[in-house]
């Protein structure tokens, strides 16, 4: 963990309130795709910084995505997606990898208590000693971001670095970037310069500019801005993701659950005491000896 | 005083293999109820803790839930005969409301299994079935769509809960409320006026067959 108790805004499957005390600010990190490049730099940085060893070793599959997805050792990736947009051919270059929600499906969804934690900054991390590799929080997630590793059995993904953040730098994908598409800062901050950018971009044409900070999840602490807002699927984004399955799963189902089992017993408890023991009286005649 | 000498009448109900295939299921079915309870509202987790560990029971779940689908197919193979409902199961059906309040007048008898039991058998065994199906997607979370995954979420989840609330009507029946039913699956055998009273058309079809077993009993 990079960040003390004191900074704990929310903790997975706690019965009891999440530890923190401490007024962080918010921060987040601003991918503004219509300045990004594809150079990876951010994709190397990342595994640099984090010491992951990427399998390189795939196919090549038609594209110049360095991987096809996200991988338990790949926690960022800048997608390729080839699409048509107005009649014409349109590379959407967008860096994907955690989203660090405001409401996170995978959080909530996590079973084993500790094992995901939210700082008051907004960071979403995983702790991988607390991780039971259960997988809940794949499907908890609307975004498909965290991954299993086959060999440790634990789940992994972007810790938005939360140990450069912690230590007052920015995240090693942000510094690395060489034409400012990514910046990093108090989430303030970095929402006027996402309104300002899609100001710029309406200004130049792309009139269905528009922020990605879905509500859906709580807002995000990835926020892109995006030249065709109206769209984010083609940029590989889900357009309303919401965390209302979660609801579902660990609410309503959960107080099912409890009425079934606490009931029935409850239930139970009432039938025997009115309605007592069924015995069938012993019908044998007693024969022999009877004293 | 008098030593009282008195001859006992028993059915034998279930052979050992009924006996231990019941077991097995009972067993695995409540390592798998304890241990999903755990994963399922972070109050029982402790569970996980008592049966060795949260990732230990991260694995174990489905391999027991393996073992308890082959032993309830067992099962299933070995009753289902005896399982199929009748006309007269459904009269039973209709006069539950008095068996379950302890009235004997106007419950028909039952066969080898009264239509609750084979109710809660079919209930058992879809609920397995689907749970095995959705099990095995939620074993290999990476191997399959979202969307498949979140049906079986709640397909898991809710199948579960109706499998437990099935177990505790089981458990309440056969520990406390229908005294003697215990002795029938661990013993193997009830004493003849349980059959008489609440299998009748069962006795009937058992009575004068080897299944009577006349002992000499010391109180």
């Amino acid at each position: 963990m990079a960040f003390e108790p004191t900074a704990i805004k929310a903790v997975s499957a706690s019965v009891t309130p999440a530890p923190g005390v401490k007024k962080l600010p918010e921060v987040v990190k601003l991918i503004d795709v219509s300045s990004c490049i594809g150079c990876k730099a951010c994709e190397v940085a990342c595994q640099e910084w984090n010491d992951l060893p990427a399998n390189v070793n795939r196919p090549f599959f038609g594209s110049y995505q360095t991987l096809p997805d996200l991988d338990w050792n790949f926690w960022q990736l800048i997608k390729f997606n080839e699409v048509q947009r107005d009649g014409r051919f349109i590379w959407t270059l967008t860096k994907y990898q955690c989203m660090h929600c405001g409401d996170p499906g995978c959080l909530r969804a996590c079973p084993a208590p500790g094992a995901i934690v939210q700082y008051a900054n907004g960071i979403v991390d995983f702790v991988q000693e607390n991780c039971i590799g259960c997988g809940f929080c794949i499907t908890g997630c609307p975004f498909d971001v965290p991954r299993l590793s086959p060999s440790t059995g634990k789940v992994y993904k972007c810790t938005l670095c939360s140990d450069r953040v912690g230590a007052g730098l920015e995240p090693a994908c942000v510094k690395a970037c060489p034409t400012k598409c990514l910046s990093f800062g108090a989430k303030d901050q970095m929402l006027a310069q996402a309104n300002y950018r899609v100001e710029q971009l309406r200004a130049i044409g792309y009139d269905k500019a528009a922020v990605y900070n879905p509500s859906g999840v709580g807002g995000t602490h990835a926020v892109y801005v995006l030249p065709y807002g109206d769209s984010p699927e083609i940029y590989g984004l889900p357009k309303n993701p919401t965390v209302s399955f979660v609801d579902v799963w660990k609410g309503g189902l959960r107080w099912l659950g409890n009425l079934v089992i606490f009931g029935g017993i409850l239930g139970a408890i009432l039938h025997y005491l009115r309605f007592g023991p069924r015995r069938v009286p012993s019908e044998e005649p007693v024969s022999g000896d009877n004293g | 005083m008098a030593v009282q000498e008195r001859r006992r009448v028993l059915v034998r109900r279930y052979s050992l293999f009924e006996r231990i295939i019941h077991w097995v299921v009972a067993v695995t079915f409540v390592y798998l109820m304890l241990s999903g309870l755990a994963l399922f509202w972070p109050p029982f987790f402790w569970l996980a803790q008592v049966l060795g560990g949260p990732t230990l029971v991260r694995m174990m779940h489905p391999i027991v839930g393996i073992a308890f689908i082959v032993a309830l197919l067992v099962m299933l193979a070995m009753w289902a005969k005896d399982m199929v409902l009748d006309r007269l199961d459904i009269a039973w059906l209709k006069a539950a409301p008095k068996y379950a309040t302890g009235q004997e007048e106007g419950v028909p008898e039952s066969g080898r299994f009264n239509a609750g039991q084979k109710l809660l058998f079919y209930l058992q065994i879809i609920a397995g079935v689907l749970l095995l199906l959705s099990g095995v997607i939620l074993w290999f979370p990476m191997q399959f769509s979202a969307g498949l995954r979140q049906a079986s979420f709640i397909v898991h989840d809710l199948f579960a809960i109706i499998a437990i609330g099935a177990l505790i009507l089981h458990v309440y029946m056969g520990l406390f409320y229908i005294r003697g039913s215990l002795q029938g699956m661990v013993e193997g055998v009830v004493s003849r006026a349980w059959a008489r009273a609440h299998h009748g058309r069962w006795y009937r079809q058992v009575e004068g067959t080897s299944a009577i077993i006349t002992e000499e009993a010391h109180d």
